[in-house]
């Protein structure tokens, strides 16, 4: 800016000028435009920083309120896509005794839509005043929270919360475990899916943005197994049942079933100790399905061959009691035969000759004397015998002495039969593109040949002991048991677990299955009898026919040839992604 | 001079008018961004009640009765063959053996 020539009026012989007269107030003025400009300019930056900064919502949530948040779990669902848990919007209803008018009218008029309303403990809450904010009932309906808001009463409020949902009910109850109340996993994979996958603290009822947990479980699988399970309880007059599909190379569990059943969404019935969960909850003395661990033993140490013949006429002699067979062939028997006859005394010979340092190694080696964990959590510790004396390698040789729970006995069943290789249980699916595990060797793969076919004979074999459970269609090969449930002063009689351990396709097992019916009855359907061959057998056939299909896993069988059903692979049309 | 003091000024008045209106602008969209999220929320709280419901209508527990009173049943190895040729004999062996017993009782 240039400097403005200051007039001089006092000069006298200076020109009267008019420019100078007009800028007699130069600098006040350029002064003034100067404050206004930078004013002007001052307030277009303080616009703009404004702008810039980032932009504060109008909403302004309170904070005040004394409430714990709320959680918002990811979905869970079966390996389809297809949901077995979810989060859904629910209504709770809370009272603010500060602007409770009248607290006899709010009880007396809540109490008319909720009958069982605790009238005392809500009456001694309002009378607080300075309590604001008490919970009345959470997890409300749209429906009935219209009815409390056409009450009309003051001081009362809504929250929206989320509550889980389980749309499949009662099925897989015991895998899904349950929540509390604030949406948090207490049990089982909703459990996991805290520790593990990760839950979201909400104010409000915002739906998590995380993916779905996915299960290995086969909603479809599931269904067949516990409505098979359902109906033989039935007709067998079982007190109980267990069911359990798992895939034999990598451990991914497809069914797992146990009677009485729970319900995902009333947490209180999990706690009843009848309820507890059969499959990886509780520990039993599995009977002669151990069998396939004594003869593998004996197959895999050289003990034996299976056209080694056993004298098992006479019972034998085991410390203070004496071992029998329940059906005495009445001569002797090749070991073949002691499987399928399920000879108990034939049993004991093979571990003896073993013996138990080397039984107990081999039962060390396929797992069943350590702790093992799946999502779902710790699966029930074995309970092993204080000693392994030679009496102990007797009963143990076919499954007394010694309880493990059933997922864990199947997973041990899976290395035999598979080739030979470790199997570990997970509830999660692998996905298919995940390099296969590596190879831990168990068994030689000769030992699993053989055991595969022991347990194919015991289902075509006439006099086999599984031959119930066969099934047009699917090759399939299993071993029954049939276990005495201790009990006060020792063996309950006829209170007996009767379970069947099938695998098929046996030539190439893909699927076992382990079917468990607690304390069966005599019944006209099992012939008057317990025993393993005539209810559980035939219980594991009605499964693996309903489930080999949906499985793709049925064979044309009239003409010997194998054609697949249809391919399993593809995505179901019902898959929800 | 003046012309450039006079046409800052302008321009300051101008730009603080312009930004204004922006401004302004901006709380509009930002109540409909706002208006819009909710209604994203309510149309996911919805998607998650309706798809609790369509899996709690498709469970297998309730479809099972309403497939079979539709004549349906698991699949079985009955209506599998090897060959199309074998499936051709099998339903004229079929057709034969339904056939026959009708004749006997004509």
């Amino acid at each position: 800016m240039s400097v403005s020539i200051t007039p001089q009026r006092g000069e006298p012989d200076a020109p009267p000028e008019v420019i100078p007269r007009a800028r007699a107030n130069g600098p006040l003025r350029t002064l003034i435009a100067m404050i206004v400009m930078a004013l002007a300019f001052m307030a277009v930056g303080a616009q703009l920083v404004r702008l810039a900064l980032p932009s504060q919502s109008d909403i302004t949530s309170s904070v005040s309120e004394t409430v714990g948040g709320n959680y918002a779990r990811p979905d869970i669902v079966d390996r389809n896509g297809r949901l077995l848990a979810s989060d859904v919007e629910a209504y709770s209803l809370f009272a603010d005794a500060a602007r409770v008018l009248d607290r006899d009218e709010i009880v007396e008029k809540l109490a008319s839509v909720f009958p069982d309303l605790d009238r005392s403990g809500v009456r001694k809450d309002l009378g607080d005043r300075t309590r604001r904010f008490v919970w009345i009932r959470r997890g409300l309906s749209p429906r009935t929270a219209q009815e409390v808001h056409n009450l009309g009463l003051p001081g009362l409020d809504f929250r929206r919360e989320l509550r889980r949902a389980y749309p499949g009910g009662t099925l897989a109850g015991h895998v899904l475990g349950y929540v509390n109340i604030d949406n948090r996993g207490v049990a089982g994979i909703e459990r996991y899916v805290d520790e593990q996958v990760g839950v979201d603290a909400v104010q409000s009822a915002a739906l998590t943005e995380r993916a779905p947990v996915r299960l290995s479980l086969d909603l479809g699988v599931q269904h067949a197994v516990e409505s098979e399970l359902e109906d033989a309880m039935r007709r067998f007059e079982a007190k109980g049942a267990a069911g359990l599909v798992l895939d034999a190379n990598t451990g991914e569990i497809l069914a797992s079933a146990s009677f009485p059943e729970v319900d995902p969404a009333r947490p209180t019935m999990s706690l009843e100790a009848a309820r507890a969960d059969k499959i990886a909850g509780s520990t039993f003395e599995l009977g002669s399905v151990f069998k396939t661990v004594t003869l593998a033993l004996a197959l895999e140490g050289g003990y034996a061959k299976l056209d080694t013949v056993l004298d098992v006429r006479q019972p034998l002699a085991a410390g203070a009691f004496t071992i029998r067979d329940l059906h005495p062939v009445g001569r002797p028997l090749t070991v073949s035969e002691v499987f399928i006859h399920s000879s108990n005394i034939g049993a004991a010979m093979l571990a003896t000759r073993a013996g138990p340092q080397k039984l107990q190694t081999f039962v060390q080696t396929l797992g069943l004397m350590t702790n093992m964990q799946t999502e779902e959590g710790p699966i029930a510790p074995p309970q092993l015998p204080s000693r392994w004396g030679p009496v102990e390698t007797m009963t143990i040789s076919y499954g007394h002495g010694l309880a493990v729970s059933p997922l864990q006995f199947a997973v041990a069943a899976s290395a035999l039969l598979n080739g030979g290789h470790k199997v570990l249980p997970t509830f999660l699916k692998r996905a298919p593109d995940a390099e296969p595990a590596k190879e831990v060797p168990l068994v030689s793969a000769a030992t699993s040949e053989r055991m595969r076919e022991l347990m194919r004979l015991n289902v075509t074999d006439p006099a086999g002991t599984g031959r119930r459970a066969a099934v047009p269609g699917f090759a399939i090969g299993g071993k029954t048991g049939t276990a005495e449930i201790p009990g006060p002063g020792g063996y309950r009689e006829r209170a007996v677990i009767s379970s069947f351990l099938a695998a098929f396709p046996i030539d190439k097992p893909k699927y076992l299955v382990f079917v468990l019916l607690f304390e069966p009855k005599p019944t006209h359907a099992a012939s008057g009898e317990v025993l393993a061959a005539l209810n559980a057998a035939p219980t594991t056939g009605r499964i693996i026919a309903r489930i080999g299909p949906i499985l793709g896993m049925m064979s044309a069988s009239a003409t010997g040839a194998s054609g697949v059903a249809f391919d399993g692979t593809l995505p179901a049309k019902y898959e929800a992604q | 001079m003046r012309i450039v003091n006079l046409a800052a000024f302008a321009l300051a008045l101008a730009s603080a008018f312009l930004l204004y209106g922006i401004n302004y602008d901006t709380r509009l969209l930002e109540t409909r961004v706002q208006g819009e999220e909710r209604a994203i929320d309510e149309a996911r709280s919805d998607i998650a009640v309706l798809k609790a419901e369509r899996a709690h209508l498709g469970r297998p527990e309730r479809i099972e009765p309403l497939a079979r009173a539709q004549g349906l049943r698991p699949a079985s190895e009955q209506q599998l063959a090897a060959s199309p040729e074998e499936a051709m004999t099998r339903a004229l062996a079929q057709a034969g053996a339904a056939r026959s017993p009708a004749a006997k009782a004509n």
